[in-house]
């Protein structure tokens, strides 16, 4: 492993968790929604990662925005290690021989839309269960969070598609 | 080696999840309140089961230390009984002393003080006994180390007292070695001083001396000590105004007594008829 893809991904690292902690700020509607694009970065780590190293990253995005934003410390932490832990099975649900040859980055253009929309939308309900959950400490109050959950879940994987579409499905072209 | 085994990788990584779960949950309890209330109960269930554990182990080690005392005291009570049998027949026909009082012609219902305030000037207690265990209205409330206040309302389950910290209160009180006797009140200004006031100018006392109920009233037995003589003045130079140290720690005041007067009712007869009888 070289120099470079490390830089690479903290380079990635700055980026998106300025764009979250930007975004979070700016956008405010009420309880039924909070804003988390940062999974976007998580989740096109390069596959060549050890789940170690992912697990590290998770924890350092997660703790980094918890403490600039206004969430819970530790609480996006918590959750993105728990994604990142079942980020690779759901990418080898939905993973087809031959796919990802020489590739590293599973991203839209690698892996199409509709299998991308479904890994983004299925790590991103993995992530929100185990933020609100986090958030009531225990999966009683489960029927009051679900429209929490689904609205957030929602916007977050649109507002993903995008950013992923504008910033590296077209400049990768 | 440690590369390549995948069972210690494996191992490392379920390591690693867990460790940074950890740190991220304890983030999570220093931050936010809620969830430090949820996760400290259930570090607390958890420390409870083990400490309860162990302390079963203790007590059953324990258990023939426990019975070698409880062999002991039992031994001791039963001749406290025998003396207490024997004095007691040669007394039983000078006193009627009912077998759950202290007093004769008081009996006691013990309750739990589930509301007190002693920051106002009228303070109000309330009790987890109502007139479902025997509580009745103008009933005295005490406790070992003094008057607590009067039963002012009842309902099945609780009963309404108002306080001794009260400035509408006032109890009858001696003075101990002379036995002079005046209205004993809280001037709202001290949770731990009250005053006692018009013992008449040419009565001697000490400042120590006790002061106790007086028994001249039938809502409390004579005789519970209330306080120590601090400091007095002379008012209108014919009376003292005696400065009362309460023993009673009103703010730390957990478990009370409700003093029933068994003879509440022949008093009350008496009194209707001498009403009756006026003229």
């Amino acid at each position: 492993m070289n120099i470079r893809p490390n830089t690479s991904i903290f380079l990635m690292f700055t980026g998106f968790v300025l764009l979250q902690i930007i975004l979070s700020g700016l956008i405010d509607f009420g309880p039924l929604l909070f804003i988390s694009i940062y999974p976007l970065f998580l989740l096109t780590l390069p596959l060549y990662l050890p789940s170690r190293r992912l697990m590290v990253w998770a924890f350092a995005t997660g703790l980094t925005i918890d403490y600039f934003s206004n969430s819970i410390m530790g609480i996006n932490s918590a959750a993105s290690i728990i994604m990142v832990v079942s980020q690779t099975r759901v990418f080898k649900l939905l993973y087809r021989k031959g796919d990802m040859e020489n590739q590293v980055r599973p991203g839209m253009r690698e892996m199409g839309l509709s299998r991308f929309s479904a890994y983004i939308a299925i790590n991103l309900a993995i992530h929100h269960i185990a933020l609100v959950s986090l958030e009531n400490f225990g999966f009683g109050h489960f029927a009051s969070t679900l429209p929490r959950i689904v609205v957030s879940l929602m916007a977050n994987t649109i507002l993903i598609l995008i950013a992923e579409y504008g910033v590296f499905y077209r400049r990768r072209r | 080696m440690w590369n390549k085994s995948p069972i210690i990788r494996g191992l490392a990584t379920l390591l690693l999840f867990f460790a940074l779960e950890g740190v991220s949950l304890l983030f999570i309890a220093k931050d936010s309140l809620f969830q430090k209330a949820r996760i400290n109960s259930i570090m607390m269930g958890i420390k409870g089961d083990i400490s309860g554990f162990s302390s079963d182990v203790r007590y059953f080690i324990g258990l023939w230390k426990v019975n070698d005392m409880l062999h002991q005291e039992n031994i001791a009570l039963k001749n406290k009984l025998d003396h207490l049998k024997s004095e007691l027949g040669q007394r039983d026909t000078l006193f009627s002393v009912t077998a759950d009082s202290t007093r004769p012609g008081f009996s006691y219902i013990p309750a739990r003080i589930i509301s007190n305030s002693t920051n106002k000037l009228q303070n109000f207690i309330i009790l987890d006994k109502g007139s479902r265990h025997g509580v009745q209205k103008e009933m005295g409330v005490v406790s070992a180390l003094g008057v607590v206040g009067v039963v002012k309302e009842v309902t099945e389950n609780y009963s309404y007292v108002i306080s001794f910290l009260n400035t509408t209160q006032s109890i009858s009180a001696r003075i101990s070695p002379s036995g002079a006797f005046g209205p004993l009140e809280w001037d709202g200004k001290s949770t731990n001083h009250a005053i006692l006031s018009q013992i008449p100018q040419h009565i001697r006392f000490n400042m120590g001396d006790t002061v106790s109920t007086s028994g001249y009233s039938s809502i409390f037995p004579g005789g519970i000590p209330l306080g120590t003589a601090q400091s007095s003045t002379l008012k209108g130079g014919t009376h003292h105004m005696i400065t009362v140290k309460l023993f009673q720690d009103f703010s730390s005041l957990h478990l009370v007594n409700i003093a029933v007067n068994l003879n509440i009712q022949e008093i009350n007869n008496l009194k209707e008829s001498n009403n009756n009888n006026e003229y």
